[in-house]
């Protein structure tokens, strides 16, 4: 009960103060559309497609080999794509390593195998999602003509004619473009911003002279903490909640069709960053850490691709900086999800959001219990 | 009963000891005050009895029982009014009193009453929906108050309530105080205005490099300075005045200057006749007396006498 009344407080507290309302609401608003269509050259659906090269080696016979080449004939005539076969004595898998190729495909009578670069994942899903449509209509037609041969000549017939790329829409023509990247790179570092919140939840009692008061109150200091956190997370969650809206009514942003699923992401997000901030928060004794959050939530805005992306080949040392920004984590899972579907990309990265966060709230409760006062 | 007992309380930051084994005990229905100057220890007591500080040593009792052991016991029975303003400045007074009397587990239309009551109580009914980012420094300091009253505590510690206020507000604290004490309340104050305790207390502690060194009513105070009388000089300038040589005349005990009104203060023993050469140095050195005056003994005298230094340096 006193936890929920403290993070009543918070809340209230938070909506009242303009100056952060409006540095969490309108401040991304304006830097996505500064940012989004600033940027829109950046952004061209036809560029990554362009120099998509898919290493392909084929050992299946009959009809899955005959229709697999009609389908590879057909994309690569229409598309930027292009698929080399592979010439013996080369590794597919180390063409990809090595950044040769995007993707490596082996079609076999046991079914068709999709080596993706990790480095190039936008790529490798476009890849993904074609072969996929591929698939699902092969196996369609496969099964339609064990029963009614007359139907399967048709709906072979009618894979021929089929553009993939527009078959396979989710991936292709869904290319983010500036504006759908801005919505979820601004959304995913808003979720970052609730380290700031986080930082000053324990300083600002302390600054307003109340942690006097909270101390003598009968709470104990684990609501105080729960209390604060629970009214954080609410408030960062409604922020993110406006952001994810306004973009995509307003800015017509897209966001796919697993909203739900891109919120949950976000509410482990603003957890972790909420307990990042307040665990920076007791490790500086009461200091101001503002600052430190600050550029830590820059650092990760920047590396993380929140205000010019990213490539998905950085490659080197850069690379493997920016993938210890939780936005890139973020950024990354959320554009599985919009634009592939892939909903598996949602686990890990809640996973290690919530993991860090058990670790950061753990260590800032234990220096809580520690300090005097609050 | 014993409201609120001490028992060799002691802090230590670090080296430097702020609390020096502190014995203290407070009977219901007292209002103790606390005078020592800045940095003597009180605050640094009251946030130990308050639980935003732990002690380094010895034990804290109210109403009997053990602080420390039994918090929420202790918690309940204590209202703090805090030196610096404990308030949210953008909630409302009302929302403020109802947020902490909400930490006392008190609920709905009850919580609704008592908030109310205390607001009244310190004359802030009508500002019950403002925000005290636009109240004067009187009204805030009354809101804090308000802020600590609004559970019923048998304990109310009020650290320095009326610093920086006008006159008014000041009244209306000191009566309010009163109000409390006469509804049962014990009451621990602390101020730098002598006055104040003065009026107010039934039973004074100076406190002093964390130490109590004399505790009584204020009757009992006074008369252990019977042997001192306090002599006012008032000069037209302070510019020629050798403090050293003052010194040196038989019978004074502490000297000090009050720069602002150009007065010099001197404690000497009362049997010693003394006045003539103090004068007569004074003329002697060139300075123009303006008016010489001897103060009854009042808590300041005590004050001044028992650590040597104006209350408010
Ligand atoms: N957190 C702290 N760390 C180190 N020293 C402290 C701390 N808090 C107080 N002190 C020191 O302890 C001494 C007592 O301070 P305290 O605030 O209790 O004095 P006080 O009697 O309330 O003075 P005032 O009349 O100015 O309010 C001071 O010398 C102060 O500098
Ligand atoms: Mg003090």
């Amino acid at each position: 009960m006193n936890t929920l009344s403290i993070a009543w407080k918070e809340m209230k507290h938070d909506f009242r103060d303009f100056r952060t309302m409006i540095f969490l609401l309108a401040f991304p608003i304006l830097l996505m559309l500064i940012l989004g269509f600033a940027l829109t050259n950046v952004f061209n659906g036809d560029v990554s497609v362009d120099n998509l090269k898919v290493l392909v080696k084929n050992t299946s016979t009959g009809q899955l080999s005959e229709a697999y080449t009609a389908f590879a004939k057909g994309v690569s005539g229409q598309s930027g794509i292009t698929f080399d076969d592979l010439k013996a004595g080369v590794n597919g898998r180390e063409e990809v390593e090595q950044n040769r190729y995007a993707d490596y495909i082996e079609v076999s009578d046991s079914g068709i195998h999709l080596y993706g670069s990790s480095r190039s994942p936008i790529e490798s899903n476009i890849v993904q999602g074609m072969l996929s449509s591929f698939a699902d209509k092969y196996n369609a037609a496969a099964a339609v003509e064990q029963q009614d041969p007359a139907k399967a000549e048709l709906i072979i017939a009618a894979t021929h004619q089929t553009d993939y790329i527009k078959d396979t829409a989710i991936n292709a023509d869904r290319q983010p473009g500036s504006i759908d990247y801005y919505a979820i790179a601004m959304t995913v570092m808003i979720g970052m911003w609730g380290a700031m919140t986080g930082g000053s939840l324990i300083r600002s009692e302390i600054v307003h002279g109340t942690a006097a008061r909270l101390a003598a109150a009968p709470v104990r200091k684990s609501e105080i903490f729960m209390g604060k956190v629970l009214g954080s997370v609410v408030l960062n969650m409604l922020c993110v909640f406006v952001i994810v809206m306004f973009s995509k009514y307003v800015f017509k942003a897209y966001w796919g069709n697993h909203l739900p699923l891109i919120f949950l992401i976000l509410l482990t997000e603003v957890i972790m960053s909420i307990s990042l901030g307040l665990f920076i928060s007791y490790m500086m004794k009461g200091e101001p850490s503002g600052g430190i959050v600050m550029i830590i939530v820059q650092l990760a805005s920047f590396l993380g691709g929140a205000y010019f992306p990213m490539g998905d080949d950085t490659g080197g040392f850069l690379g493997s900086v920016t993938n210890l920004s939780p936005i890139r984590w973020g950024n990354q899972a959320l554009t599985e999800i919009v634009y592939n579907n892939a909903l598996t990309a949602a686990l890990p990265v809640m996973l290690l959001n919530m993991g860090l966060a058990v670790l950061f709230l753990g260590a800032a409760a234990m220096m809580m219990h520690r300090k005097e006062g609050i | 009963m014993n409201v609120l007992e001490l028992r060799g309380l002691t802090k230590k930051f670090g080296d430097f000891i702020a609390v020096d084994n502190m014995s203290l005990q407070i009977r219901e229905g007292e209002i103790f005050g606390f005078l020592g100057s800045n940095g003597a220890g009180k605050s640094t007591t009251i946030n130990m009895i308050s639980s935003l500080l732990r002690p380094s040593g010895g034990e804290i009792r109210i109403l009997d029982r053990d602080a420390t052991k039994q918090t929420r016991f202790a918690k309940m029975n204590l209202g703090i009014v805090p030196q610096d303003l404990a308030i949210y400045e953008d909630m409302t007074a009302f929302e403020n009193v109802s947020f902490f009397a909400g930490l006392y587990g008190l609920r709905g239309n009850d919580l609704k009453e008592r908030v109310q009551e205390a607001l009244e109580f310190v004359g802030l009914s009508d500002k019950a929906k403002s925000f005290p980012k636009n109240f004067s420094g009187g009204m805030k300091r009354r809101l804090n108050i308000a802020c600590a009253i609004a559970h019923k505590p048998k304990l109310i510690i009020m650290d320095e309530p009326t610093v920086g206020i006008d006159p008014q507000s000041r009244n209306y604290i000191l009566t309010s105080v009163r109000k409390l004490n006469d509804s049962g309340c014990t009451i621990i104050y602390t101020s730098h205005y002598m006055e104040e305790v003065e009026e107010i207390c039934s039973r004074i502690a100076i406190v002093d490099h964390g130490k109590i060194i004399a505790e009584g009513t204020k009757e009992q105070l006074k008369a252990t300075i019977t042997d001192v009388k306090d002599i006012r000089i008032e000069l037209k300038s302070l510019d020629a005045l050798d403090l050293e040589q003052l010194k040196s005349i038989p019978g004074i005990r502490v000297l000090s200057v009050q720069q602002d009104d150009n007065m010099v203060r001197i404690q000497s023993d009362a049997a010693v006749d003394n006045l003539n050469r103090i004068l007569k140095q004074l003329i002697d050195s060139g300075m123009e007396i303006r008016a010489v005056e001897e103060q009854a003994p009042n808590l300041e005298t005590v004050f001044l006498t028992l650590t040597g230094r104006n209350l408010r340096d």
